[in-house]
C-alpha cells in the first residue's frame, strides 16, 4: 500500500518535472484493429506524417519543398522530438506513417513490439561525434587523443545514461582513458542542444556533439572527428509504421532518403 | 546512496532565500504606497520570471552571467570569479525564479497595512528605521513569512534555469531536482523515487508548518 | 459652555496674547489638491479649534500638514517659534515636531499591549521623569486597569482614551484629533467630550479637532472654522474665552 502511494506521488511529480513525457509503462496498442488495408489513391492528396528525431530538423525541412514538387499529391508533415518520446507516442496510437529514429535502441524496441512494418527498416544515414570549441577559441587540439584533462575547465557532454550522444561520448572517452580523469569537469546536458549551447556561449571550453549539430551552428568550430571504432555505430534507422494508411507513399519517402538526391541533402547538413 | 544532492539543495535554497528575503522586503517596502510613472512596468518586470519558461530564464541568465556574458565576463576579468557551472550559479538561478514570489507576498503584506499606524509612530518621534522594525515588520510578518517559505520551496524545486546556469556536474552542482530528472530519464526509478519522497516530505511539512503558524499568529493580532 | 457668536475679528484677548507671544501655532498653507486649491491661514493660542466641513473639504489634510505627514506647496507653519515648514526650505520631519495626533479609529498598534502603546513615544532619557505624569494621565482617563491588554481586547471608548493617553504621553506642544468621537455610541461620546475639555484645561496646549458633527463642534470649540473646498468659509468665536 505504502509503495503504491509512493508510486502515485512519484508519477504526479515526474510528470510535473519531466514535462509532458507520457507514461512509459507498456501499453499495447490496437494496431491490429486499424489494419484495414487502405489502397492509396494517387489522385487524392496524401498527407504523410513523419515522426523524426530532432537532429534531423534542418535537413528534412530543407528537402520538403523539393520532395513535394517531385511527388505530386504528397504533402509532408513533420513531428520532431526525441526518438524515445516519438516511439512512445506511436506506441500509444499517435498517427504516424514514417518513423525516423536517431538510435537503434528505440527502433529495436519498436520492431520487437511489432509497431513497424517488417522488411521496411533501413539505416538511412549516420553521424559521427565531433570535438568542438567556441569559434574564437585558440585551442590547438586537433584530435580526441590530444585532449589534456589538466587544461580543461569545463567539458560539455550529453548525460550518458539518458542522452544518446552522451552514451557514445562515454564509450569514446572510456576507450581513450579520458572518462575518469575528466570526471568532475564534465558538464552534462539534458540533450545535445544544451551541450551545443554551453560551447556556443563560451561557458564550456570543449564539447562533444554530432557532426550534424556542429554543422548548423555558426558559433562553434570543429576541432576533430571521432574514430568510428571508439563507439557503437551512430546510425539513423528509419521504417514504415505498421499502422500507416499510406504505406506505399511512406516507403517511397524512405527510399528517397537513401537515394543520391536524399543523401546529398543529408550530407549538406553534416550527416554522413 | 549519495546524499550530496540533499545538502546542496538545502544550501542553495537557504542562501538564495536569504538574499531574496532581504531584496524582496526592501524593494517591496520602497515601492509600497508610492506611485510613480513606470511602477507597473517595473513590477511586471519583477514578476516576469514567474511567466517565462525556466529554460528562457536560464538562457537569459547565461547571457548575463556566462563567461562571455555582460556581467560574467566582467567578473572573470576583474575577480577571476566564475558563476556559470558552479553552485553559486544555482543560487543565482534560484534567486531569480523565487524573487517574484517574495516580492509579491511582501508587496501585498505592506499594501494591506494601515498607513495610519506608521504615521502614528512618526508623530510620536520614531525614525523611519524604528517605524519599520517596531510597527511595519511585525505586522507584515505573517505575509513576509509566507513569501519566505514559498521562496525557499521554489528554490528547493528549481530545475530548468539551474540546469542551464549551474550545469549538471555530478558531485558539484547536482541538486535534488536534477538528480530526479536524470534518474527518471535513465530509468533509475528507485533512485528517482527516493529523491521524490525526500523533496515531497520537505516541501509538504514546510508549507504545513507555515499555514499552522500563520493561522495561530494572525488570530493574535486581529481585532475582534 | 458659552454661546457662540459670529465674529470675523479676533477677540481682544487673542490680540493681546499674540503680542505677548503666547500665540502657539501659526498656519499658512497653500497646496494644489486633486479637485481644488487649498488656501488656509489661521493662528491660535492654547484654545480648542474645531475644523468642520463636509467630507473632502480638506480637514484631515490640514492636520496632516501640521503633523508633517504631507507638506504644503508653499506657506509657513510655526509652533512656538519653531519652524515646521517654510517655502523652499526642507520641512521639519514629523518625528521632530512634537505633535500629539489622535488618528481616526485611533490607530493603536495591534501587536502591542496598551502599556507599550502609551510608552511608544516616550524617549528613553525621559522615561523616569515621565512616569509620574503618565500615571496621572492614566488615572484621569481611568485606564490603569487596561495596561496589560491588547487593543482588540478593550472597548471603543477605552480605545479612544488609550489613544489620547498615547498622544499626550510624549508631551506634545500641539494635539491634533481626527474625528475623535465618531466611533463611539452617544452616551460614551458625551462622557468623552467632557473628558476632552478637562484634559485641555490641564494641558493648556492648542487642540485642533476635526469633526463633521456641528453639535459636537459647538460643544467643544472655543473657535470653529468652517471649511469648504479647501478654504475657510466661515469662522466663529465663543463669546467668552478663558485663559488660565
Amino acid at each position: 500500500m505504502k509503495r503504491f502511494l509512493l508510486m502515485v506521488l512519484f508519477a504526479v511529480l515526474s510528470i510535473m518535472l519531466v514535462g509532458c513525457s507520457d507514461s512509459t509503462g507498456p501499453k499495447k496498442t490496437d494496431g491490429t484493429d486499424q489494419e484495414t488495408p487502405v489502397v492509396d489513391k494517387p489522385a487524392e492528396e496524401v498527407e504523410l506524417l513523419i515522426s523524426a528525431a530532432a537532429s534531423l530538423t534542418d535537413a528534412l525541412e530543407d528537402l520538403k519543398a523539393t520532395y513535394e514538387e517531385e511527388h505530386e499529391g504528397v504533402k509532408l508533415t513533420y513531428n520532431f522530438g526525441s526518438s524515445g518520446k516519438l516511439a512512445t507516442n506511436i506506441e500509444n496510437g499517435a498517427p504516424s506513417d514514417v518513423f525516423l529514429s536517431a538510435s537503434s535502441k528505440d527502433m529495436n524496441d519498436m520492431e520487437e513490439k511489432g509497431l513497424i512494418r517488417d522488411g521496411t527498416r533501413k539505416d538511412f544515414t549516420s553521424n559521427v561525434l565531433v570535438l568542438i570549441a567556441h569559434k574564437d577559441s585558440n585551442s590547438t587540439i586537433d584530435s580526441f587523443k590530444a585532449i589534456d584533462p589538466e587544461k580543461v575547465d569545463h567539458f560539455a557532454v550529453g548525460e550518458p545514461e539518458s542522452v544518446p550522444v552522451g552514451r557514445y561520448t562515454k564509450e569514446t572517452f572510456e576507450n581513450l582513458n579520458l572518462w575518469e580523469p575528466l570526471q568532475n569537469k564534465l558538464v552534462m546536458g539534458s540533450d545535445v542542444r544544451q551541450v551545443l549551447t554551453h560551447v556556443e556561449m563560451g561557458n564550456a571550453d570543449l564539447g562533444i556533439v554530432y557532426s550534424s549539430d556542429a554543422f548548423v551552428s555558426d558559433d562553434v568550430k570543429v576541432l576533430a572527428e571521432s574514430n568510428p571504432e571508439w563507439h557503437a555505430p551512430i546510425v539513423y534507422p528509419g521504417a514504415v509504421v505498421e499502422a500507416s494508411k499510406h504505406r506505399e507513399a511512406a516507403q517511397n519517402f524512405l527510399d528517397y532518403l537513401t537515394s543520391d538526391a536524399g543523401k546529398e541533402v543529408l550530407q549538406k547538413f553534416g550527416f554522413k | 546512496m549519495d546524499y550530496s544532492p540533499l545538502l546542496l539543495s538545502l544550501k542553495v535554497a537557504a542562501i538564495s532565500t536569504f538574499f531574496v528575503f532581504l531584496a524582496g522586503v526592501f524593494i517591496a517596502y520602497l515601492l509600497a504606497k508610492r506611485d510613480f510613472f513606470g511602477k507597473s512596468i517595473l513590477e511586471a518586470l519583477f514578476l516576469l520570471p514567474l511567466v517565462l519558461p525556466p529554460t528562457v530564464v536560464g538562457f537569459g541568465l547565461l547571457i548575463l552571467f556566462g563567461k562571455k556574458g555582460w556581467i560574467g565576463s566582467w567578473l572573470v576579468e576583474w575577480f577571476d570569479f566564475q558563476i556559470v557551472f558552479t553552485w553559486i550559479g544555482a543560487v543565482i538561478a534560484s534567486i531569480v525564479v523565487s524573487f517574484p514570489l517574495m516580492y509579491q507576498s511582501a508587496a501585498a503584506a505592506f499594501e494591506s497595512l494601515d498607513e495610519r499606524l506608521s504615521n502614528a509612530a512618526r508623530t510620536m518621534g520614531a525614525s523611519e528605521w524604528r517605524v519599520f522594525w517596531s510597527v511595519v515588520f511585525p505586522l507584515a510578518w505573517p505575509g513576509l513569512l509566507a513569501g519566505l517559505v514559498l521562496s525557499f520551496a521554489r528554490g528547493l524545486g528549481e530545475f530548468g534555469a539551474t540546469l542551464m546556469l549551474a550545469g549538471y556536474i555530478p558531485g558539484k552542482t547536482d541538486t535534488i531536482p536534477m538528480a530526479i530528472y536524470f534518474a527518471v530519464e535513465s530509468g533509475q526509478m528507485e533512485k528517482a523515487t527516493f529523491w521524490v519522497v525526500i523533496i515531497i516530505v520537505f516541501g509538504f511539512s514546510l508549507i504545513l508548518w507555515v499555514n499552522w503558524w500563520s493561522k495561530r499568529n494572525i488570530r493574535r493580532f486581529t481585532r475582534s | 459652555m458659552g454661546q457662540l457668536v459670529e465674529q470675523t475679528q479676533y477677540p481682544p484677548i487673542h490680540a493681546i496674547l499674540t503680542v505677548v507671544g503666547i500665540n502657539m501655532l501659526n498656519v499658512q498653507i497653500h497646496k494644489q489638491l486633486a479637485h481644488y486649491e487649498m488656501k488656509i491661514s489661521f493662528e491660535m493660542a492654547h484654545e480648542i479649534l474645531v475644523l468642520v466641513g463636509p467630507s473632502g473639504s480638506g480637514k484631515t489634510t490640514i492636520l496632516h500638514m501640521v503633523a508633517g505627514l504631507i507638506h504644503p506647496d508653499c506657506g509657513m507653519i510655526t509652533s512656538k517659534k519653531r519652524i515646521f515648514f517654510e517655502t523652499n526650505e526642507k520641512p521639519m520631519p514629523a518625528r521632530e515636531r512634537q505633535i500629539g495626533y489622535l488618528f481616526q479609529d485611533y490607530a493603536l498598534f495591534p501587536h502591542m499591549t496598551v502599556e507599550k502603546n502609551i510608552w511608544y513615544g516616550v524617549k528613553k532619557a525621559q522615561r523616569n521623569e515621565s512616569r509620574e505624569m503618565i500615571t496621572q494621565l492614566l488615572q484621569v482617563l481611568g485606564i490603569e486597569h487596561l495596561l496589560q491588554k491588547y487593543p482588540h481586547q478593550v472597548s471603543g471608548g477605552e480605545k479612544q482614551r488609550v489613544g489620547l493617553a498615547r498622544a499626550l504621553a510624549a508631551r506634545p506642544s500641539v494635539l491634533l484629533l481626527d474625528e475623535p468621537l465618531s466611533a463611539l455610541d452617544k452616551e460614551t461620546r458625551q462622557q468623552c467630550q467632557n473628558e476632552l475639555l478637562r484634559l485641555h484645561d490641564i494641558w493648556k496646549i492648542p487642540f485642533i479637532i476635526v469633526t463633521h458633527d456641528l453639535d459636537e463642534a459647538e460643544r467643544l470649540g472655543d473657535r470653529i472654522i468652517y471649511l469648504d473646498q479647501g478654504t475657510i468659509a466661515d469662522e466663529k468665536w465663543k463669546k467668552q474665552l478663558t485663559y488660565h
